[in-house]
């Protein structure tokens, strides 16, 4: 379970995206006490760093530069602010990512999961029970024969691997798809998944995803 | 300055000058001075108000001429008291404090109203950030409690906030946005992502071209401009939106295509004035007449043309044209140091 450390001073939305995280399968680590933050920031042990700009009496970007003199630490930024030149700072002094407020909370998780991604020892090839996915060949392999998966279905593929025996919706799928340009339909995803179904059916792994009513598929 | 109007003016003056001398000849015939030695004296008294009135008139002709070419060739009139310089002339140097006068009075007054106008805009900036907080935090809970019904009521709101926020921005004189490569593809994403259920719910699909390249210009505002767009398209019944991109030597050329209801020819040159609310705003949906014109105050502050054209009853289409190498825009880049601290 990938940690992940919340500094955000509004307690209702951090008491909320600790919920949000705990549910997508982090483990959120929130501050609270806005003394030696940078100490606290270095010692948390934390995979990745979600970081507000406005906290009582600091600067999340004089924080960032000050995390990055040490440490790799992916780190977000969030922000209410939607000024250009905040984004380019914070990109500028090491962020991976920006996130304006309000966000689309499955955006949000996206984003997080796209930099671990990035960032993490993960490498292109992750696996599926005894099969071989390669999100950079766009294939998965088993027992030496291969299925070449189109971008819709790597993506879908990709979020339901990522969310292993979760519940993954309808919704969810579509903003990963619609984040990658991809603008499909109600219908096309329903096109896309039996695909992808029938795929996986080719390799041997019938029934790899369940649907379950009403709110939305789970990998096996 | 003409001739004939300073003797006009001078009418009074010239009266009384050879009145005087009409008079000095009579008194001089009058004590029997010879003839020859009163045309003499009346010449020279003649000959002196003549030149005298002659230096005179030159003098002012030539401050005035200067006067009137500056006023001319300027732009911003009330340049004219420190262009012109301070003149010799008596008249000249009190017209000239006035000028210098009313001008200081005038900066004045415009500054306080440019500071008002300031203050104004970066308390609606912090308010809107501060608006933004509890949104995004009831925002998080619809998320986490799984109920939906809310999140729609929610955008609406974030939507209303982000109008406000830009109408404030596309207004004021300061340059607060950074311009640089944008990715077309990535910026569209972005801005339907935001839409995404709207789109979805009224049954609209999108379709891309081209979009694989990067324009000069400021990511946030672009997703913006291409949110009211596609707000626009939603309105007025669209079942398809086609967005193009093409690169040609000099520019690149964004249009954004409906089947909507389109625009009637006659309201066409009207659609990007403020609170312009045509037939179909009317009609078909709630219109302020605020979203096209934010979206072209934005597009004219960034330097970006757009125009539109459409066939009622077929499409809509809107046509953004990006400059390459516009050096004019990389100048208006507001440097990094020059940003306030929070």
């Amino acid at each position: 379970m990938k940690k992940i450390l919340l500094i955000e001073d509004e307690t209702a939305l951090r008491e909320e995206l600790s919920v949000l995280l705990k549910n997508a399968g982090y483990t959120p680590v929130a501050v609270t006490e806005w003394e030696n933050v940078p100490e606290q920031m270095k010692s948390s042990g934390a995979d990745l760093i979600l970081l507000d700009i406005n906290l009582p009496g600091l600067n999340g970007e004089a924080l960032l530069q000050e995390l990055r003199r040490e440490s790799s630490t992916p780190v977000i930024m969030l922000t209410s602010r939607t000024g250009g030149i905040d984004e380019v700072l914070s990109l500028s002094y090491g962020a991976d990512d920006y996130i304006t407020k309000p966000y689309d909370p499955t955006v949000l998780l996206l984003r997080i999961s796209a930099v671990l991604k990035r960032t993490g020892k993960t490498g292109a090839v992750q696996s599926y029970h005894d099969a071989q996915v390669s999100s950079v060949k766009g294939s998965i392999s088993r027992n030496g024969s291969e299925q070449i998966l189109t971008k819709n279905e790597m993506i879908i593929f990709q979020l339901l691997l990522d969310r292993q025996g979760e519940i993954v919706t309808r919704d969810d799928l579509m903003t990963a798809l619609w984040d990658n340009d991809e603008f499909v339909n109600d219908n096309a995803l329903s096109v896309n998944i039996s695909r992808l179904r029938s795929k996986l059916a080719e390799l041997g792994l019938e029934e790899a995803i369940e649907t379950r009513k009403k709110q939305g598929y789970v990998l096996r | 300055m003409r001739l004939k109007d300073y003797i006009r003016d001078r009418l009074p003056a010239l009266v009384i000058c050879v009145a005087a001398i009409a008079l000095a000849v009579l008194f001089m015939t009058a004590y029997r001075l010879p003839g020859e030695g009163i045309g003499i004296i009346g010449g020279i008294l003649a000959l002196g108000a003549l030149s005298a009135g002659l230096w005179d008139f030159l003098r002012r002709k030539r401050w005035y001429g200067k006067l009137l070419r500056c006023a001319e060739e300027l732009d911003k009139k009330y340049l004219l008291a420190e262009t012109v310089g301070k003149p010799e002339l008596l008249d000249g140097r009190i017209l000239y404090e006035v000028l210098r006068q009313g001008n200081a009075s005038m900066c004045e007054q415009v500054a306080n109203y440019r500071r008002e106008s300031r203050d104004f805009r970066e308390y609606i900036e912090l308010w809107v950030h501060e608006i933004k907080l509890p949104v995004a935090g009831l925002q998080l809970m619809c998320h986490n409690n799984g109920d939906q019904r809310y999140s729609e009521q929610l955008r609406r709101i974030d939507g209303c906030i982000e109008n406000v926020l830009y109408y404030a921005r596309s207004g004021s004189a300061e340059k607060d946005y950074i311009i640089k490569p944008v990715s077309l593809k990535r910026t569209f994403a972005d801005a339907a992502l935001r839409s995404r259920e709207e789109l979805q719910e009224r049954g609209i699909s999108l379709r891309t071209e081209g979009l694989d390249t990067e324009v000069v210009t400021d990511g946030k505002w672009l997703t913006f401009i291409f949110g009211q767009l596609m707000a626009n398209s939603m309105k007025y019944g669209a079942e398809e939106i086609f967005v193009s991109a093409q690169v040609l030597p000099d520019r690149t050329e964004l249009r954004f295509r409906d089947d909507g209801c389109g625009i009637a020819e006659s309201e066409l040159p009207y659609i990007f004035e403020r609170s312009f609310t045509g037939s179909n705003g009317r009609t078909q949906a709630k219109s302020t007449g605020m979203g096209l014109y934010i979206v072209r105050k934005l597009c004219r502050k960034l330097g970006h043309g757009i125009s539109a054209s459409s066939e009622q009853g077929k499409f809509t289409e809107i046509c953004m044209t990006f400059g390459r190498n516009d050096l004019h825009d990389v100048r208006q880049q507001p440097r990094l140091q020059d940003r306030k601290d929070p």
